[in-house]
């Protein structure tokens, strides 16, 4: 009987009954072997524990989603976390070509969230999309993203949310102010053309002129 | 218990000399006879040269000679276009669809960690190291649709893949086998009737060592910390709330982990493990423990 080792765990203490209670068996799992190349030991400053979350994600974790966004003030600045439950997100049939699966396959996907009660984005960014994307604002006052591009619904509504960070990122863009010498340069560039067009002009006029044959010659 | 004709055979042999090399012999037709160059009229002893003459004592020309010309192989170009194909890793697909197929069907249980013996023994794949397989690749095709926990260890992967696990409540992990790892973990009751201990899984070659360590892949060696960031960055990424693994029945399963060394769950590499006598054979030596726990 002590001959008999417990298969599935390095304690060899005699087995008294076949069966083995689950928890034994996992808690056997976790705790028993460690190579030299063990996570353990690899990073001991990590927690092996996948279920357990992170204590303090790094505040500039999301903005790795985030095209540059410019820093108004501290408060004012966009985290690069957009929340899923705030967002209202529909799905329905796709358009277009594709036989029996686009009739049937729920793909397009549309996600929509009122603009002035989204206390996730800053305050000036919601200005600015209000200002500036008023095509995508419907009457309710929402903010309306939609695609279709892909077969795949998880990769369309991963498409609206890159949409939607591009809308962030496009309306904190400021165009760029010309500077003072490349106005004159512009207009210089401009009567240049200008010129080298109309003289163009003249010398097919000439050809053409050229070619004109009177009855009297 | 012997019959008559064994009696008599072994009363044979007590009054017979000893046995030595001298008075045995072969079974007849166990050894066919190595054909000798050129054994053919003129009798050998030419090499196969023929008789004397130009033909025996010069040298020949180069295999596909044409007498000048440029010989066919050199006329056509090159076109490699399979070049190292043979030598090329492959990875069997399952797709997303399968599995939740399979899982709906009964034949890979959820509540287990799912691994290469999940797969084959549900009938899902079938291994031969030798066609240079290197594991599995799980296709994202029907990742909308699944929706099943699972812990899952896959060889290859891509991210919808990854999003698609993970947004179900699941975990997954990339980990690599080398062939022979593979080979037992693809057929592990053969393995254990050939009594022999169970070795070490080498770490990856140098061109896979980038995907094994990458956090964004879920690679076996990568730092659990970056796997965790990732992991919310992937839900913000395809739009889900990420679950809470701490909660729920399940939470034991999705802590489970192979050590990089590791073949089996629970089973340490250096044990024998013998299926008749249901008993595990383990190293007593410590230089031996010392060589399994490197």
């Amino acid at each position: 009987m002590f001959g008999r080792v417990c298969l599935l765990c390095s304690l060899s203490r005699p087995v008294l009954s076949a069966h083995l209670s689950r928890t034994h068996q996992l808690r056997a799992f976790i705790s028993s072997y460690e190579s030299q190349y063990s996570l353990n030991k690899l990073y001991p400053g990590s927690d092996q524990d996948v279920t357990k979350p992170l204590d303090k994600p790094s505040k500039e974790l999301f903005l790795r989603l985030q095209d540059d966004i410019e820093e108004v003030s501290e408060t004012e600045k966009f985290s690069g976390f957009i929340p899923i439950d705030k967002l209202n997100i529909k799905f329905s049939k796709s358009g277009g070509p594709g036989g029996q699966n686009v009739n049937k396959v729920e793909s397009k996907v549309d996600l929509r969230f009122h603009l002035e009660s989204a206390e996730w984005l800053p305050a000036s960014i919601r200005a600015q999309i209000q200002e500036k994307k008023q095509t995508n604002i419907n009457a309710k006052g929402e903010l309306v993203i939609t695609s279709q591009k892909t077969r795949s619904q998880m990769r369309n509504v991963q498409d609206c949310l890159q949409k939607l960070r591009d809308i962030i990122a496009e309306v904190q863009r400021t165009p760029k102010e010309p500077d003072e010498n490349s106005a004159a340069v512009w207009r210089m560039r401009q009567e240049k053309s200008t010129r080298e067009r109309l003289k163009q002009k003249t010398i097919h006029s000439r050809t053409k002129t050229d070619r004109q044959v009177y009855a009297d010659e | 218990m012997g019959s008559m004709g064994n009696r008599k055979a072994l009363e044979m042999v007590r009054s017979m000399p000893r046995v030595s090399f001298v008075n045995i012999r072969d079974n007849p037709g166990s050894k066919k006879q190595k054909k000798i160059r050129g054994q053919g009229g003129s009798r050998g002893g030419e090499s196969g040269r023929g008789r004397s003459g130009k033909s025996k004592r010069d040298t020949r020309p180069p295999i596909g000679y044409e007498g000048g010309t440029t010989p066919f192989y050199l006329r056509i170009p090159m076109f490699p276009f399979y070049k190292n194909f043979a030598t090329r890793r492959q990875y069997l697909p399952v797709s997303l669809e399968k599995l939740q197929h399979l899982i709906d069907m009964g034949r890979i249980d959820p509540e287990e960690p799912i691994d290469v013996t999940s797969f084959v023994h549900a009938g899902a794949v079938r291994i031969n190291v030798f066609d240079r397989v290197y594991g599995i690749h799980l296709t994202d095709e029907g990742a909308d649709k699944f929706v099943a926990p699972v812990n899952l260890e896959v060889q290859w992967t891509s991210e919808l893949s990854i999003a698609a696990v993970e947004r179900s409540g699941g975990t997954i992990s990339l980990g690599y086998y080398d062939p022979q790892s593979l080979d037992i973990l693809s057929h592990p009751l053969q393995f254990f009737r050939r009594g022999q201990p169970i070795p070490k899984r080498l770490l990856p070659p140098k061109d896979l060592v980038d995907m094994y360590t990458d956090p964004s892949k879920r690679g076996y060696l990568s730092d659990p910390n970056q796997i965790k960031e990732d992991r919310l960055l992937l839900a913000q990424k395809f739009g889900y709330e990420l679950p809470d693994l701490t909660k729920g029945s399940r939470r034991a399963l999705h802590r489970l982990r192979k050590d990089p060394r590791q073949i089996f769950f629970g089973l340490q590499p250096g044990w024998i493990i013998n299926l008749t006598d249901r008993a595990v054979l383990k190293p007593v030596d410590a230089e031996l423990q010392e060589f399994y726990r490197a």
